[in-house]
């Protein structure tokens, strides 16, 4: 075999590489993209309908999607079905509860947070506490959230907050903390008062880990909905999702999972932007 | 009556189980107007010095006054350019320049005319929206230089602010101060470890040595201003620095 010369390589490699890149690489990168969960939608449903698993307990991504489309738009006329239409509103249910409970995280978590991180004194007087607290999960203060505020809204609220509290709170005390020690001497020869020195520069300083205790805590505030809609409140995905395991409609049980992890996927795009925008002084380098 | 007064001032730090003397019995006078150089090793506590007279620690022992007052906590009359320009990462060149303005609750007006005329004087114009992170060491100095000027400060205290650029970007900086202090005549600590730098700025230079901390010798500048980096080439500069490069090695 006769070896290429370097004049030989040069001739044919860039054309080669310009001809080959931009046709070649879009769709080959779309199918290693795809290739995974298309093979297990595959099987899945292969399975079903070979018969491998029994359609009770596991019904196929094609009965899913048709349990789906009656759960989202089906009305009366369709027969007898609990869920008919309901969709819409259990994801209101539950998208409201976590606003609510996440909203009421943030407003006491990151103030917290930031007192935490700055005063020593605040950390003395309030880290012990939430950190005795801390370790006990939020699925562990179900039946104490359901004894003080019964079968209502308030004790998802309260658990969504709760969890969602943690995550925000540790973050917050911990950007505070790091605070570079420059810029708060650069503060304070310009003589900023406390207040100021909060607000302008340790709240500021603080605002990337606050985004990623925002992160967290919002995929907790997902899991807390469900979780309280399962037990302590009757309505929601979280609801749905175990009251339709009691009347053996799995269908609607698969299509309610997607769902929840398309609400939680869809906000935290929304929290990822919010976070880009507060930020975005970060991202010039 | 100096601008700024240092008496019989000791600074020791507890670290480690035992007691660290920073600085030992300084005395050091600053005029009004002048351009006083600290210059010495690094460990000498020239840094521990400039933050006493800042207010940002406080002395073991002695006094130190500005204009007569005792230093107690750190103030807009004493600006602070420090070594790592210390801008607010969030904030725009812009915002960064007005921030103590804005801190102190300045009216707009007040403040943006001579805003305007720093971000000329230190060749900022048109940078004004970029952040601290699109700049480089050298533009990120110029805004702390300009920051610390808006705030009309009574005296100027520089905390090795060339240290971290390169030659070149240095020897910039030090004609772009020289200009600056032709201009605006503030008195001004400047802390260095470079004896040209020390005797092309100051009029006098503090050399001090180290471990502990001591103030070793007082060097008046006699060259003549306004200056410019030509003198770097000049005898009187050489044997100025001569003179100085042997003090310091006589001290070790």
């Amino acid at each position: 075999m006769s070896e290429l010369t370097a004049s030989e390589i040069a001739a044919v490699s860039p054309r080669s590489a310009v001809l080959r890149l931009p046709s070649v690489r879009p769709a080959l990168l779309l199918l290693q993209t795809l290739a995974v969960p298309l093979a297990i939608l595959l099987i899945w449903e292969l399975s079903g309908r070979l018969g491998w698993i029994a359609r009770g307990i596991l019904p196929s991504p094609s009965a899913v999607a048709q349990g789906w489309w009656q759960w989202a738009f089906g009305h009366d006329a369709m027969g007898l079905n609990a869920y008919s239409g309901t969709w819409l509103a259990n994801v209101a249910f539950s998208t409201k509860r976590v606003s609510q409970g996440y909203g009421l995280a943030i407003l006491v978590g990151v103030p917290l947070g930031v007192l935490i991180g700055w005063s020593p004194v605040v950390a003395r007087l309030v880290d012990p506490t939430v950190q005795a607290l801390r370790p006990v999960p939020i699925t562990a203060w179900l039946p104490f959230s359901i004894a003080i505020f019964g079968i209502s809204a308030f004790g998802a609220i309260f658990l969504i907050a709760l969890g969602a509290f943690y995550p925000i709170v540790v973050n917050s005390a911990h950007g505070a903390r790091d605070v570079n020690r420059n810029l708060v001497r650069a503060a304070s020869m310009m003589g900023a008062s406390p207040i100021q020195m909060l607000l302008r520069v340790v709240l500021p300083s603080a605002l990337p880990s606050i985004c990623t205790g925002l992160r967290i805590g919002l995929g907790i505030a997902w899991t807390a909905v469900i979780v309280a809609e399962m037990i302590a409140v009757k309505s929601g995905l979280g609801y749905v999702l175990w009251d339709a395991y009691y009347i053996g409609r799995m269908d609607v049980v698969i299509a309610d999972m997607v769902s929840i992890g398309l609400v939680g996927f869809l906000s935290d795009q929304l929290i990822l932007l919010l976070a880009a925008r507060l930020l975005r002084w970060k991202q010039q380098r | 009556m100096s601008a700024i007064a240092l008496r019989q001032v000791d600074k020791i730090y507890e670290g480690g189980g035992r007691l660290v003397t920073a600085l030992d019995h300084i005395d050091l006078d600053v005029a009004q107007g002048t351009f006083a150089a600290i210059l010495g090793p690094s460990g000498c506590g020239k840094s521990t010095l400039l933050n006493l007279v800042a207010g940002f620690e406080a002395p073991s022992a002695g006094a130190v006054t500005v204009f007569g007052q005792t230093v107690r906590k750190p103030g807009p009359q004493r600006a602070v350019v420090f070594q790592e320009a210390a801008l607010f990462p969030w904030l725009s060149v812009w915002d960064n320049l007005v921030f103590p303005a804005t801190i102190a609750g300045t009216p707009k007006a007040e403040y943006e005319d001579l805003a305007r005329e720093l971000i000329i004087t230190v060749g900022l114009a048109g940078f004004e929206k970029h952040w601290p992170d699109q700049l480089s060491g050298g533009m990120r100095q110029r805004v702390g230089l300009a920051r610390a000027l808006l705030m009309r400060p009574q005296v100027l205290l520089m905390d090795e602010p060339f240290g971290a650029l390169d030659a070149q970007t240095r020897l910039q900086m030090q004609e772009l101060l020289l200009s600056v202090w032709e201009r605006y005549r503030k008195t001004i600590v400047f802390i260095t470890h470079d004896i040209d730098e020390a005797v092309l700025l100051a009029d006098t230079v503090h050399v001090m040595s180290a471990r502990p901390g001591r103030m070793q010798a007082r060097i008046d500048i006699d060259l003549p201003r306004p200056r410019s980096i030509d003198l770097l080439m000049q005898d009187r500069f050489n044997a100025l620095r001569r003179e100085i490069f042997s003090l310091i090695r006589g001290a070790h």
